[in-house]
């Protein structure tokens, strides 16, 4: 399906940028099919889609990152063949960056100034140029204060300010409101409407329904690396559609996993209250979620990525502080203490990042498979070898992971192996309940069969589960019951049967 | 645009890092033959009083294995903190610090028997090497403050409190004036092994050993290559991590100051300002040969120790020590960049291969 | 470890057969006697080394007998024992360790080695058979120097480049005040410590500050010509160290100097012919070890000419009363004149420096 409206084909090839047919492939992965993206000048212009719908790769391949393997990027009906960022720059291309490139301990001016300025230039000068720059643009800051001491806000300010002096016509933002309060977030409408005023092209990438019909004029929408929705006036943008759009409209309906054991939601393994949870940067990531999860249920937890589901989950696992709330782990108040009671509570977590987080790369496979167990291998303070590799052994064969040898390094391991590694080490300890992140994420069609069977097992066998994904079919096949997750907050629950993907999907948009 | 990178190889090199770094040693010795030849020296004569020197006869081997001494705990030092992904820069003035407190007791207890005296001064080196590493481990552990910059800082301040005690409360009234403390005791001494090593050469032979298993084979040493790999999965496991660094920041602090007082007690006889003798930052490159790991840092520090008694040899052969450095350096360097092609590889670089990480 | 090891052991053998393959072979001819030489830092090109190898060349000629050196060999570590020890295996009978900090190890060395003979310089440790230690009186050519500097300054102030407050630098700033004020009673001399004995950054900086304050003729107990290149920048007077600077520094007037070929030859000789005998052997200008070349350009140059032959015929001392400190105390009373250990142990100013001996 693709709609197309707003953009006449008379308009191709004019003024603004005209992205069209773009292909890019990465081994493994197609992150763009065929995509095409249309920007008036004088517009701000919302690109949307899910996590993995190449959004970010489309918005590399303007700015010069990437070169396309197919398609053609015009800027202004001239065709560009950028082979670099600077390259881009210099066509009037800048993309401000969701981490923030300055030096902390140089001025807003010098940053500002780094690299495009003659060697040698008055400092006075320079400050005042970009004060008057910023004023232009309604952008607040301080040019001679030093970059470490400014809040997330003004640093994006800063990074605005640094395209601006180089006269981008097109600047590319990258969720530029995930580090920003509300009201900055506001204050970022404002500076972006002045700039689109001044007749430069905003392409502003975006989850967030509220903030595109806000601050954007019209939208693009992504989906499987495709154009699925090309310059659509925001107008007729609503959540019912916007999540048609982003995640599809499947109609065939999700099997549901049969379930011989029904949960028993008297005798809850996992209950957590009121919990908030600020980000490295102060800002509220998880903001009053409450949930319980009864004997053998599997809760699913729906939402656009960066919706607060990670820190919900290390929070709950005690490897992130909350600041508020409680977490009880099968009757066992875990609240006040660390990772490792919570483990010995009867918690176990699958996380998201496999290999940053829940294994060691650098590792050997014996040594990964005792993480949880090797306090408890061996008397005294040596490990047993043997024992650890006896346990690591059974492990291996009983969710068939394939190893070169125990003792080489898990760095050459598949992704499904990695992944039944780590889900069977964290079943090995018999949790009461078990946090999956993404578990099948990246994995082959046969892998995440595997790992959805071992999660329905643990079900029937009473464990509860909290299934954290970004695969709506497969929350839809699992679970007993669906959160969704937006803005950190829970805002609406879907029993199993009765969710469907429009549903959700709606849900997930903002528009429930 | 085309250029090289390095990545990391998944699974080691054939042959492991030891073929690796020999290898690179090699080259660097046939490099090293065109600069003799071009100096006007016999290449092969200078090799074989290098190696003779180093290994050719028991002395030669006494007076290798002395200075693997001080290389090898500087270099288990630096290893035990890279382990864990710590820098300890700091190791050189651990060293003074543990000499400081060696002489310390020995101004306490000059009278003592020998084997009690030194003893007793090991343990305050230790101690003395562990305080000084206390403290950067404390502002790492609660504050998050690098410890690279405090540790290297503390050398500066280290080095300035060895200063101001051989100039002034310990200068010895015997030495003209000379900024140097009195001599030790003579029961201080740490007897001789054979040739010119001395006792100290069992000692870290112990400590090395003691540690290269510990590290391999405890829960203790699982929990530092955890944390090692990275922070996140170690608190994952439910490792404290502040706790950890707390530990392990203080042991490497106590392992080079061990070093110290094994200087003190064996080879210098008297605390002066140039006891650590850039031992502790020579630990830095043995403990990077070794790749961090405890395990293989004896080796290396025997290897080390050879190319400077080899250097030194062929210097009172006549050849002049600018080459006869030049070729250390040559050497050294030759295994170390040898060691990162054990760890990486060269991969050609695209525009778009370099993007795939990115991407994955 | 031990496949490290076998490696390494492997590689050494195998370049050690090679060699022998080869078959290399030494040469042992001349004479039995041949003298070695351990210095604390590169010989460079003006300083205590480089004069030290300058004296080991004159040596060498004059005596026929084969000499080596090792430069950069840090006092107190482990790589004096190697390189002392090294020398001995290679059949050198005479080893000569110039600086002080080497003192401890000689003596060891020297107790354990009764056939070799050792020759320390600049410290006070001996045996009764094969450990001596050879020092010069720097003070002698040190107090002339003075006397060119007090006449050639016109702001009446003089700044002193030094590096510690030991005996021997004293010794050698209070000689140079002395002589400065034998020909201008209003002279001071400002010392400045630098902590180290080559850092020609330090140095330099010190220097500066120095003339900054007033100075308009400088000196130093140092190693580099730092400061000699400062006071020629500043267009002040420059009285070197060491050796004769004059090609490397343009404001170069004079130097007090070492010479140190002599004394060498004749420990040499001494260890050759069996008659070695140890002693403090603290030489003077009569013996040739220090010297200072009279700047003819001087106004004193008459003068300074006529304290040298004082000094060297034994009319004149340096340190004879009355000598005042610094705090006005008694140094040296009227008519005496100081004794070696005095000289040896000096830990104050003379009245005239400014300056503190605590470093």
């Amino acid at each position: 399906m693709s709609i197309t409206t707003g953009a006449a084909p008379g308009e191709v090839g004019g003024d603004g940028v005209h992205l069209e047919n773009i292909w890019k492939r990465f081994p493994g992965v197609i992150a763009n099919a065929g995509a095409e993206l249309h920007v008036r000048p004088g517009s701000v212009h919302a690109v949307l889609g899910e996590n993995g719908a190449g959004k970010t790769t489309l918005m590399n391949v303007l700015a010069g990152v990437y070169r396309p393997d197919e398609g053609t990027v015009r800027l202004n009906g001239i065709e560009q063949n950028f082979n670099s960022p600077a390259d881009a720059l210099a066509a009037g291309v800048a993309m401000v960056h969701q981490e923030f490139r300055l030096i902390p301990t140089f001025t807003v001016a010098e940053n500002v100034a780094l690299g495009s300025s003659p060697v040698l230039v008055r400092k006075r000068e320079i400050e005042q140029q970009v004060s008057e720059l910023a004023d232009r643009f309604g952008l607040q800051t301080t040019a001679n204060r030093e970059v470490w001491n400014l809040s997330m806000g003004e640093r994006q300010r800063v990074e605005i300010l640094k395209a601006l002096w180089r006269d981008a016509r097109v600047l590319i933002l990258d969720e530029p409101t995930a580090v920003l309060t509300p009201d900055e977030a506001d204050e970022l409408g404002r500076i972006v409407a002045t700039m689109a005023e001044d007749g430069r092209s905003i392409i502003f990438i975006s989850h967030k329904l509220g903030e595109v019909t806000r601050f954007c004029d019209t939208a693009t929408v992504l989906r499987g690396g495709a154009t699925v929705a090309s310059s659509m006036a925001v107008e007729h943008l609503d959540a019912a559609n916007l999540a048609e759009l982003m995640v599809g409209e499947n109609t065939e309906v999700s099997q549901r996993r049969a379930r011989v054991h029904p949960a028993d939601l008297d005798t809850p393994v996992l209950t957590v209250a009121d919990m908030r949870v600020l980000d490295s940067h102060g800002i509220t990531s998880v903001d009053g979620v409450s949930l319980s999860i009864g004997t053998g249920e599997v809760v699913g937890v729906a939402g656009v990525a960066g919706n607060g589901q990670r820190p919900l989950a290390d929070a709950i696992a005690g490897l992130v502080d909350s600041e508020e709330g409680s977490v009880v782990v099968a009757a066992t108040d875990v609240s006040a203490v660390g990772p490792k009671d919570r483990i010995a509570a009867g918690l176990s977590y699958v996380p998201e990042d496999r290999l940053g987080v829940g294994l060691a790369p650098k590792l050997s496979v014996t040594e990964n498979s005792m993480m949880r167990s090797y306090a408890s291998v061996g008397r005294g303070p040596l490990i047993d070898r043997a024992a650890a590799d006896a346990q690591c052994t059974e492990l291996v064969d009983r969710y068939r992971v394939k190893v070169g040898g125990l003792h080489h390094a898990i760095a050459g391991l598949s992704g499904g192996n990695l992944q039944r590694l780590l889900v069977g080490r964290e079943l090995a300890t018999d949790p009461a309940v078990i946090i999956a992140a993404q578990p099948t994420r990246g994995l082959d069609v046969q892998g995440v069969r595997a790992i959805q069977d071992v999660l329905i097992d643990q079900a029937e066998s009473g464990v509860g589960i909290l299934l954290i994904s970004e695969d709506l079919d497969e929350l839809l096949a699992l679970s007993d019951r669906i959160v969704v997750m937006v803005e950190g907050r829970i805002v609406a629950e879907f029993p199993g049967e009765e969710a469907t993907r429009a549903l959700v999907g709606q849900a997930m948009t903002g528009g429930a | 645009m085309l250029g090289w990178h390095l990545a990391r190889r998944e699974q080691p090199l054939r042959g492991g890092q030891t073929r690796a770094v020999a290898t690179g040693m090699l080259l660097a010795l046939v490099a090293g033959a065109f600069l003799l030849v071009l100096s006007g020296e016999n290449p092969l004569d200078v090799y074989t009083t290098m190696a003779d020197a180093a290994f050719g006869s028991s002395r030669g081997w006494s007076t290798t294995l002395g200075r693997a001494v001080p290389l090898g705990l500087a270099g288990l030092a630096v290893a035990v903190a890279g382990s864990m992904g710590l820098w300890n820069i700091g190791a050189e003035g651990q060293i003074i610090a543990g000499a400081i407190f060696g002489a310390w007791v020995a101004r306490l207890l000059p009278d003592a028997n020998g084997f009690v005296l030194i003893t007793v001064m090991l343990i305050g080196s230790v101690l003395g090497g562990g305080l000084l590493a206390l403290i950067p481990a404390i502002t790492r552990a609660r504050l998050g403050v690098n410890e690279i910059i405090t540790t290297l800082m503390l050398n500066e301040i280290i080095i300035r409190v060895v200063r101001y005690l051989v100039n002034g409360p310990w200068k010895d009234p015997n030495s003209a004036g000379f900024p140097q403390a009195p001599p030790l005791p003579a029961q201080a001494a740490l007897p001789t092994l054979f040739g010119r090593a001395n006792i100290g050469v069992l000692i870290a032979a112990g400590v090395l050993a003691g540690f290269g298993f510990y590290a391999s084979r405890s829960k203790w040493g699982y929990e530092l290559r955890l944390a090692g790999s990275s922070e996140k999965t170690a608190e994952y496991a439910g490792i404290s991590l502040r706790r950890k660094i707390l530990t392990v920041l203080t042991l490497s602090g106590a392992i080079a100051g061990l070093a110290g007082g094994i200087e003190l007690t064996g080879s210098s006889s008297r605390l002066v300002e140039g006891v650590a003798n850039g031992w502790g930052f020579a630990g830095i490159i043995v403990a990077a040969l070794a790749l961090m790991r405890p395990s293989g840092v004896a080796a290396v520090a025997i290897a080390f120790g050879a190319v400077q008694v080899g250097g030194l040899a062929i210097q009172v052969s006549g050849v002049p020590a600018s080459i006869a450095n030049i070729l250390q350096a040559l050497i050294l360097f030759g295994a170390l960049i040898a060691g990162v092609f054990g760890q990486y590889r060269p991969v050609r670089t695209r525009t778009t291969s370099s993007v795939t990480a990115a991407a994955a | 470890m031990t496949r490290t090891l076998r490696t390494l052991t492997a590689l050494i053998a195998t370049l050690g057969l090679l060699a022998a393959a080869c078959g290399g072979s030494d040469d042992a001819g001349g004479s039995d006697t041949k003298a070695a030489f351990v210095m604390v830092a590169p010989v460079g090109d003006a300083g205590w080394n480089f004069m030290h190898n300058e004296g080991r060349l004159a040596a060498e000629a004059a005596t026929g007998v084969e000499t080596a050196f090792v430069e950069a060999i840090p006092e107190g570590g482990a790589e004096f024992d190697t390189a002392v020890q090294q020398f001995i295996d290679d059949g050198y009978t005479v080893i000569f360790s110039t600086s002080f900090g080497y003192m401890d190890a000689t003596e060891k060395f020297a107790n354990e080695n009764p056939d070799v003979v050792f020759e320390h310089i600049s410290g006070f440790k001996m045996n009764d058979t094969n450990f001596g230690n050879t020092f010069g009186r720097m003070y002698q050519p040190r107090y002339i120097a003075g006397m060119a500097a007090g006449a050639a300054t016109e702001t009446n102030k003089i700044g002193y480049v030094a590096a510690f407050p030991i005996p021997e630098v004293i010794r050698g700033i209070n000689a140079f005040t002395l002589g400065a004020q034998r020909v201008n009673p209003d002279v001071e001399v400002e010392v400045a410590w630098t902590a180290t004995w080559f850092d020609p950054t330090v140095e330099g900086n010190t220097a500066q500050a120095l003339l900054d304050a007033g100075a308009d003729v400088l000196t130093m107990h140092q190693d580099s010509t730092a400061t000699g290149q400062a006071a020629t920048d500043a267009g002040a007077t420059f009285i070197g160290y060491h050796s004769d600077m004059s090609s490397q520094v343009d404001a170069y007037l004079t130097a007090p100097v070492w010479d140190w070929g002599d004394r060498y030859a004749d420990v040499i000789n001494a260890a050759a012919n069996g008659e070695y005998t140890p002693e403090s052997w603290w030489g003077g200008m009569a013996d040739g070890v220090v010297d200072i070349e009279i700047p003819t350009s001087s106004p004193v140059a008459s003068e300074m000419q006529a304290v040298k032959d004082q000094i060297i015929a034994g009319e004149f001392d340096v340190f004879e009363g009355e000598i005042l400190t610094q705090s006005g105390d008694v140094m040296v009373a009227d008519g005496e004149k100081m004794d070696d250990g005095s000289m040896l142990g000096m830990s104050d100013f003379v009245a005239g420096v400014i300056g503190s001996t605590d470093g």
